[in-house]
Parts: structure tokens; sequence; C-alpha cells
């Protein structure tokens, strides 16, 4: 039978369901007091900052209506930069200024907004349109981050971004995802983005996932995902591995862009990531997990220096055939 | 973990002992029927007793009739007589009716009718206990040698009371024996060989009473038929005197005891007594409730049937809901269905009671679009969540409004009768919907909205199916079950059917 055949199959591979993921992980290793730390950009951000770790500058924070007239003080010496809501969520209500021009701004489609224009979304912000619930939110005003140019022939519009699964500390899968036409420019699976595979050992690409297919092109560009250097790629695990001691979140999915100009910064923190990365990686979640979870019961000591759990990382989870390179960066 | 599946388990086990148990309980002990259908023979017994009256004589007839405690549930007991005065009285543990006129004339008919069912009856309690030892009555001449010389062989091929009395009375029947023709004295009748076997027993000290009883199955004009019965110490045991059966069998009802005639008349003639027995169906829940209002136990007592009929509705509704939303766990963590939270599509299901499955679809479906698209053009008029669901939730209520009126003036209206409760449900599936679509997009909140829509259905025809309803019902033992499962539910760490097809690409049969 078609369904047995393929559960085998699947247990095999050691790919984690969503029943196993919220009970076994999210359920036992997430404590649900810390989710408001990465429900609030605001929060992480700040908890970020206080720790070390790279994030998107912060320019600024609006939370009464009184205090939008700051934001000519705020964004005065910074040419571009993003409003985002703190506790927006699939990327709406988010707004990139890329250019001032003549007392106007300049959208990142090149659209012109008025100031009137701009201190409407951030009431609007405020107000609650873009928080789930309704409850009133906070606007923030970041850093806008450059995308490197290395992901240009294999992204269409936003900015690509690095999606790594920490388990207690120890990076366990990564991926690259790739906005599409169909995405919006976010970067987003459910949304229609691509999401590549990433090799932990040594932060190349391996074959994508669109649509929870497997695919070696991208669909806009028809040019190859894989064999993709990421750029800075060790800073990237580093960081990532620390957002458990951030957060003490033991699942959690971290996410990562690359700035032309400072690296790897840390966007934003996930306490219920999603499984498609499993596609990706074309191996199961399950299977690396128990690797570090049985690597933890023989331990001990309670935490590992980092340096010492990206080693078991990249030892455990390097694949061991690369795919050859067509074009190598 | 562990210790927490352990944990999980043990109560899941609990709760399936507890649930099973107690339904169990309910079929075993208390007899309660499996389905609503369940139906029991129910025998209606008539004696029908009729004589000459003298004339001018007061008339006095004094009839055995059967004692209540006899291992069959009693539903109904009546005495039918013009004119009579009746009487009910015990006497050495039989009961007698007494009918009484001063004066009558011509033929007279008196009629008894018992209607008695197996179901719900408490086994037969024996009469208090018997005497284990009586005098030997005194026997003279052949009688005396005759009795002497059956008891020997019996006595040495018997160990207790109970192989004395079978032995008794294969040797009665023994017509080849010179001594058990001279006891009998030419007549072989069932009752003469009875009195025979009686006789013998009284030598031995053993001491017997016969019984009357009657057959319960379909027939006219049955005679009762003479039993034995002793005591030993224990328990009475019954003894057919013609073949020295042992044991009365289930389907027979012991009228009376002792050596008395069943009628005893006075002022009157030519007495006849005819039984009649017939047999009807009867509902066991009717059973149940008719021996209610006789203030007899039965399985009402302490079940959810002791409420009033209005709080009875409404708890066959409410108890099916913990069935809804075990489907609703089972769809959501087995198939991988998405719906909008556990509880909506048992909501929906309920409200699909009032508006009945097709409307309730089709309305739903609608007025969702609608108040859908309402939010979509709102959205660009950058309202805050709050306003917008209001705005949403007024238009639904006008729709709704608009379905009735035209319902009506188009001579619908028992299709599209909105009651408030539908209503209710329906306005906060919308808010829901538009939340999941805030937060995951339209196409998503189609999929989740058609989850819904389906596992609602199936909700809803789960939760009308009336043998189930029954089952839940009369069996609460069942949301115990449930809850089990439940639990079980809550570890379970397998795939959803819908991941298979997800995942399926990382198979080798579904690798490119």
């Amino acid at each position: 039978m078609f369904g047995i055949r393929t559960w085998r199959a699947l247990r095999r591979r050691g790919v984690l369901g969503i029943n196993q993921r919220n009970g076994d992980y999210i359920l036992a290793y997430n404590d649900r007091r810390l989710y408001p730390l990465v429900d609030d950009k605001i929060r992480t951000k700040k908890l970020a900052l206080d720790a070390g770790i790279q994030v998107p500058d912060m320019y600024g924070i609006i939370d009464t209506e009184q205090g939008i007239s700051k934001l000519q003080h705020i964004v005065e010496t910074h040419g571009d930069f993003v409003i985002k809501p703190a506790q927006g969520a699939g990327g709406d209500g988010i707004m990139v200024i890329s250019d001032r021009f003549e007392g106007y701004y300049r959208g990142a489609s090149g659209r012109m907004i008025s100031p009137e224009e701009l201190e409407f979304h951030i009431s609007g912000i405020i107000s609650g349109i873009y928080s789930l619930g309704g409850h009133r939110d906070r606007a923030l005003i970041e850093y806008r981050v450059r995308s490197t140019d290395l992901f240009d022939r294999i992204s269409i519009g936003g900015v690509p971004d690095v999606r790594i699964i920490v388990l207690k500390g120890y990076p366990v899968a990564a991926m690259l995802r790739l906005p599409t036409r169909q995405s919006d420019g976010k970067a987003n699976l459910h949304q229609g983005a691509i999401g590549v595979g990433v090799d932990i050992a040594t932060g190349v690409t391996l074959s994508g996932t669109w649509h929870n297919l497997k695919i070696d092109r991208h669909p806009d560009t028809a040019h190859p995902v894989a064999g993709v250097q990421i750029p800075d790629w060790e800073a990237c695990l580093e960081l990532a591995a620390r957002c458990y001691e951030l957060t003490g979140l033991g699942y959690l999915g971290v996410d990562l862009v690359m700035d032309k100009h400072k690296g790897p910064l840390m966007l934003e923190l996930n306490a219920r990531p999603g499984l498609n990365i499993q596609i990706a990686n074309d191996d199961g979640l399950l299977r690396r997990c128990r690797i570090v979870e049985d690597h933890l019961d023989g331990l001990d000591w309670n935490l590992e220096p980092v340096a010492r759990r990206l080693m078991l990382s990249k030892r455990e989870f390097a694949v061991a055939r690369l795919p050859e390179t067509p074009e190598a960066p | 973990m562990r210790s927490v599946k352990l944990h999980a388990r043990l109560l899941a086990a609990f709760l399936l002992v507890l649930g099973i148990g107690s339904i169990a309980y309910q079929i075993l002990v208390q007899k309660v029927p499996l389905t609503e259908s369940e139906s029991d023979p129910v025998w209606v017994v008539d004696a029908q007793v009729s004589f000459q009256a003298r004339d001018n004589t007061p008339i006095k007839a004094r009839m055995y009739v059967p004692p209540l405690e006899s291992g069959f549930t009693a539903l109904n007991e009546s005495f039918i007589s013009n004119n009579y005065g009746v009487n009910v009285n015990r006497e050495n543990g039989n009961r007698v009716v007494t009918w009484s006129a001063r004066r009558a004339d011509g033929r007279q008919n008196l009629y008894y009718r018992l209607m008695l069912t197996s179901r719900f009856a408490e086994p037969a309690t024996a009469p208090e206990d018997g005497p284990q030892f009586r005098a030997a009555p005194p026997l003279e001449g052949p009688e005396r040698l005759a009795a002497d010389a059956l008891l020997a062989p019996i006595r040495q091929h018997s160990a207790d009371v109970e192989t004395f009395v079978s032995e008794t009375i294969k040797r009665v029947n023994n017509m080849e024996s010179d001594n058990v023709r001279l006891l009998l004295g030419g007549d072989r009748s069932p009752e003469n060989r009875a009195r025979v076997v009686d006789l013998l027993l009284a030598v031995a000290h053993i001491p017997a009473e016969p019984v009357h009883t009657l057959q319960l199955n379909e027939s006219r004009d049955q005679q009762p038929e003479l039993w034995l019965r002793t005591y030993n110490g224990k328990n009475w045991l019954y003894f057919n005197p013609l073949d020295g059966r042992q044991g009365l069998p289930e389907d027979r009802l012991v009228w009376w005891s002792g050596n008395k005639p069943l009628l005893a008349l006075e002022g009157a003639r030519n007495a006849d007594v005819d039984f009649g027995v017939h047999r009807n169906e009867m509902s066991a829940l009717q059973l149940a409730q008719s021996l209610r209002f006789q203030d007899q136990s039965s399985f009402i007592d302490y079940s959810l049937y002791e409420l009033p009929v209005p709080s009875q509705q409404l708890f066959r509704i409410l108890m099916m809901i913990p069935v809804g939303v075990l489907l609703v766990l089972l769809i959501r963590s087995l198939v991988g269905m998405e719906t909008l939270g556990t509880f909506t599509p048992v909501l929906i299901a309920l409200a699909f009671r009032e508006t009945e499955v097709i409307w309730g679809v089709l309305l739903f479906t609608f007025i969702t679009a609608i108040g859908l698209s309402v939010r979509g053009y709102l959205e660009h008029l950058k309202l805050q969540l709050l306003a917008r669901l209001s705005i949403v939730l007024t238009f639904v209520v006008i729709l709704m409004a608009l379905i009735s009126l035209v319902g009506y003036k188009l001579g619908l209206s028992t299709g599209l009768s909105v009651a408030l409760f539908p209503m209710v449900i329906l306005t906060m599936v919308i808010e829901r919907i538009s939340i999941v679509w805030e937060e995951r997009g339209g196409g998503q909140s189609l999929k989740v909205a058609i989850g819904t829509l389906i596992a609602a259905v199936l909700c809803h025809l789960l939760m009308v199916w009336q043998p189930l309803v029954y089952f839940v019902f009369t069996f609460p033992g069942v949301l115990l079950v449930l809850a089990a499962v439940m639990v079980i539910m809550g570890h379970y760490r397998g795939y959803r059917v819908a991941e298979l097809m997800r995942f399926r690409a990382m198979t080798d049969e579904g690798g490119r």
C-alpha cells in the first residue's frame, strides 16, 4: 500500500512530522513563557544587542501617536531605513524607504511617499492594524539591509534570508530562502519562495524545494540553485548557535540576512519553525535531532561552548557528497 | 519525558477501565438494552376462572396466583371481575386472591392477567429456608414393607439429598416393580406418582413439597405442571417427578406450592380454570420506563433518563459534543486536514442541526464568501482589525436578514430559518477565517475554510446518528473511553496522512 510504504520510507529517513515536532520538540524544549521574547521583534533585538549578536541597527521606536513627530529626528542622519510593526506576521506592514528626495521619501519600488503618508502608516502600525489580535503595537525603525549580489542570479526582488534550525544550541539544518515572482519578494515558503538546502559544514547550497517539490533551478531565472557559497558561513553558524543562550528556547528557527557591508545579521527568531527545510536538505530533521540528543545524553556538562557545538554540527551534518558545481561562485 | 508518557498512559488506561467498566456494568448487571430498538418478550399470562354459581348463596373463590419475586419482572397484574370484591393475601409463601360476592346468577367468568418479562429481573429470591427434617408418616402392613424395600437400594445408591431424590423418582417411575405398583394402587397419574415420591421421601425424613408451574410459551389451555422441590440446607432443589430432571427450566413460572388445589370454591360448582399464555414484544426502553412508574428500581435511576424531558433533549446534544471533538482531533492529528481550531467545526455541526446540512453548507459558503469579500474591500481603507471585523459582522447580519426575507417571500421559510444560534456561529467563523486570512493569506484561509466545512459535515452526520446518540446518552461511560483516546492522541507522534503527501519528494518513489 502506498501509505504504509511512504510511512516506512519517511521513518527510515528520519523525517520529522508535525505531531512529533509539536510534542517532542516544541512542547518539550520551548517554554511557553519565553515566546514573547521572539514574538516581539523589539525585545528580540534588545536581547541580541545586549548579547553582542549582530542585528540590523535600530534607529528608533515609536509607540505613541505623539511620538510620530519624532520620526523626522530619528531618521535625520539616515538616507534609507525600514519601518516595521514589532509584532507583525508574514511581512505585513513593512515599509522600506530606499532614498529621499526634496522632503519626500522613495519606496523600494521607486514610488514617492509623502511624509504625511508615512506618518499615517506609522499611526496604523501603532493602532494595531498589523498585529494579530488587533492590540496596540509599536513601530520599529531600523537599518535597511542591502542584499549581497551573490544571490542575484537566483533570487528575484526582496532580500534572501538564511533559516537555521538550532536544537539546544546545535545548528541541525540550514536553508537559504529565495524570493520568487510568485512570493512577491517575500522569503516565505508558504507564499511561493523557494528553499535551498545548505550544507552545515561548508555553507554551500544544495538542491531546493518549491511547493513541496524538489527543484534544481530557480523558477524565474532558470539558474541552478546548488553550489552557491554563502558568505561568512562560520559567523552565521556561530550567531545562530548563540541564539539558544539568548532566548532559552531549545528548538528554534533563526532567520539571518546577509548584508553587503555588515555581514550576517540576525533578523528574527521563530519558536515553531516549519518542516519544509527537510525537503530542501533532502534529509530528515528527526535523524539529525536524534544525533544531537544522543550526544547531549552522553555529556557530563550542561552546555558546551559554542565552538565545540559547531564542531559537532559540522562533523555530523556535513553532506558527504557535495553536488557538482557547474558554476562556482 | 518518559515518566510523563507513562503517566499519560496510566491515566488513559484508568479512564478506559473506568469507562468500559461502567458500560459493562450497565449492560451485564443492569441489563440496559444496547440499542434503542432492542425489544424483549413480554409474556401475558391469562387465567380464566369459570364456574356455575348456586342461587342465593354467597360466593367465595380462592385461587393461587404467582408470587411476584419469581425470577421475572412483573409489569402489570390485573384482576378482572364484575361485581366481585378482590382481595390478595399471602399464605405460606404463596399468594392467594379471593374473589367474593354476595350473590350471583348463572355462569361466572373471572379473569386474572399477569404480564412478565425476564429483563431487569432479580434472580428469584428463594422462599425462606425450608425445613430439613420431617417426621415419618405412620405406615402399616404391606405399604410399610414396600416402602422399606424401595428405600433400601435408594439409600445405597445415593450420596446426599440431591441424589437421593433423583434416585427415588427413578425408582417410582419404574412400573416393573411390584412395590411401586402397590404404592401407586393402580393410579398412574403424575399427581399420584408425585404423591408416592413424596411419601417415600417422608419415610426417609426428607422434606419435600410439590410446586405447580406454568411454562412461558405461546399456548392455550395449558395445565400447570407438577414439580417437587426440596431444601438441602442451602438451596431449593427442583425435580420433575416424572423423569427425575433436576432444576427448574428458565421458562417455568412457579404458580403455587403445596398440596392444595389451585382453586377453592364456596357456593359454586363446575369450576374450571383455563390458562393462556402469549408473547408480546416491547422495547426495552419502554419496559424500563413503565417499571419506573411502578416505583420499581430500574437502570433509569441515576441515569440521564431521570432528567426532565427538555433537559434530556439538551443532553442528547451535549453528550455528542465530545464525540465530534474527538472526530475533529482525529481529522487533524491523523489526517492532517486543517480546520479552524478544534471546537469550531463541532459548533458548526451543531448549527447544522437547525438549518439542515444542505442549506447549512450553502449558507455557510455563501455568507462566508460575502463576508470575506467585504473584508477584502475594507482592507483598502486601512481600518483597524477590530473595526474591520465589526463591519464584516454587521454585514453578515444584514445579509442573513436579507436571505431570510427573500426566502420567506419565496415561500422557502422552512429551509432558511436562520436561528440565533447558527447566526452567532457563522459570524464567529467569519471572524476567525478573517484572522487566518490576515495571518497566513487568502489561499490558506480558503483551505482552512474547506477543511472546517468538511469536518463540520462529518461531525454533524456522526452527531445525529441515532444509534450512536442513544448509546452515548445511555452509557455515559463512553465519554471516559473517548477521553482515554484523547489522552493517547495527545502523545501520538506518527505522521499525518497529509504529510505522507507533503514529504513524498523525500522517498525513493516520490523523488523526481
